[in-house]
């Protein structure tokens, strides 16, 4: 059997608004048939703090500290936590798939096993020591490396995550909200501890050579070949629309 | 978090309660004066997964006029967990502990 072939594609830097916008617009266009499914790296430009479907924004994030640094904030379609996009400091990924494809499970458990499974055999490749920490992380060395989430909808999968690059606590935490302040100092050296950079296990960042392996390993476990792509017109109008309709939008932003 | 008694005949209470799997159950609810007292309003909030997500309006909705008790709780959520849903990262037990705590 010839391996199936995938779309991949290379959007830069764009904007909150953007990314999230243009991963619904290519999960909808997926699960239409008019896109085929799809691969996207991408980066964050402005910084920006995403959080996850059920998070309050008021709870999690600090707004006005967002607004005097110039980070915008947005919620996610998928779950999970906050997550601080520096600029330049992360290649983001996003995945989108019917949700017959074969070969991923129902479960969505099962299924972040699968896929997360193609950033291990990425991270592998470039030489570091990773695994896949359910439910959703993956650690190098046993420390955080890369956070995912997904979300099921319209008949489709969407799965995006960050392969951290830098990592840089003091400023995440000046834009999240702390419980108190006391113990602002012991969350961020939590974070030291328990979360790791691609530049901190190899002493250096090639974009081009994280990217090259990680569609490497995704082509070896789901058993598919990548081919360059670009954003169809379809999904730049979707893009425009879902953007107005959600990401940029305070109702949706401020829904909890 | 205690309130002023008697200042409202609606109470709001929040309680932060880390589930077995990881992820933060965040609860936010006004109750009535009533013995025992009963939601009125509730928030749900976290970092944990639910598939499909606008579900987690159908669990607030299904526990808003339920009384503070365990039983009655677990019974809402238990409803809830048995439909066409799926929670990762936080089970019928953390839900059910995350309302009491605050509650």
């Amino acid at each position: 059997m010839t391996a199936q072939e995938w779309r991949l594609l290379l959007t830069g830097d764009m904007s909150a608004f953007d990314n999230m916008a243009l991963d619904e617009a290519i999960l909808r266009c997926v699960v239409a048939g008019t896109s085929p499914s799809t691969l996207r790296f991408y980066g964050w430009k402005p910084s920006a703090v995403s959080i996850g479907y059920f998070q309050g924004i008021e709870q999690e994030v600090d707004l006005d500290m967002c607004r005097q640094k110039g980070v915008d904030v947005i919620r996610r379609l998928t779950g999970g936590g906050a997550v601080f996009h520096e600029h330049g400091s992360e290649i983001t990924y996003s995945l989108a798939v019917k949700d017959d494809y074969p070969g991923i499970p129902k479960k969505v458990l099962d299924s972040y096993a699968l896929l997360c499974g193609g950033l291990v055999a990425g991270f592998r490749r470039l030489g570091l020591d990773a695994e896949f920490k359910p439910i959703n992380d993956i650690l190098v060395n046993g420390k955080k490396i890369s956070g995912n989430a997904q979300t099921r909808r319209f008949g489709g999968i969407l799965q995006h995550g960050t392969l951290l690059c830098d990592v840089n606590p003091p400023l995440m935490f000046s834009l999240l909200k702390v419980p108190n302040e006391k113990i602002r100092d012991k969350l961020i050296a939590g974070v030291e501890e328990r979360v790791t950079s691609i530049r901190r296990e190899m002493g250096t960042v090639d974009h081009d050579a994280v990217i090259a392996a990680m569609c490497a390993g995704f082509a070896e476990v789901l058993d598919i070949r990548f081919s360059p792509g670009t954003v169809s017109d379809e999904e730049l109008a979707l893009l425009e629309r879902v953007k107005e309709e959600r990401y940029a939008n305070p109702t949706w932003n401020f829904k909890r | 978090m205690p309130t002023q008694p008697g200042t409202s005949n609606a109470d709001v209470r929040c309680g932060d309660y880390k589930a077995i799997g990881g992820k933060l159950l965040r609860v936010r609810m006004t109750v009535t004066e009533d013995n025992p007292p009963v939601i009125q309003t509730l928030r749900i909030t976290g970092d944990f997964f639910m598939h499909p997500e606008e579900a987690i309006e159908d669990l607030e909705q299904l526990l808003t006029g339920a009384p503070l008790e365990e039983t009655v709780l677990r019974e809402c959520v238990q409803t809830f967990f048995a439909g066409d849903v799926q929670v990762v990262g936080a089970d019928v037990d953390d839900f059910v502990t995350a309302l009491l705590k605050a509650g």
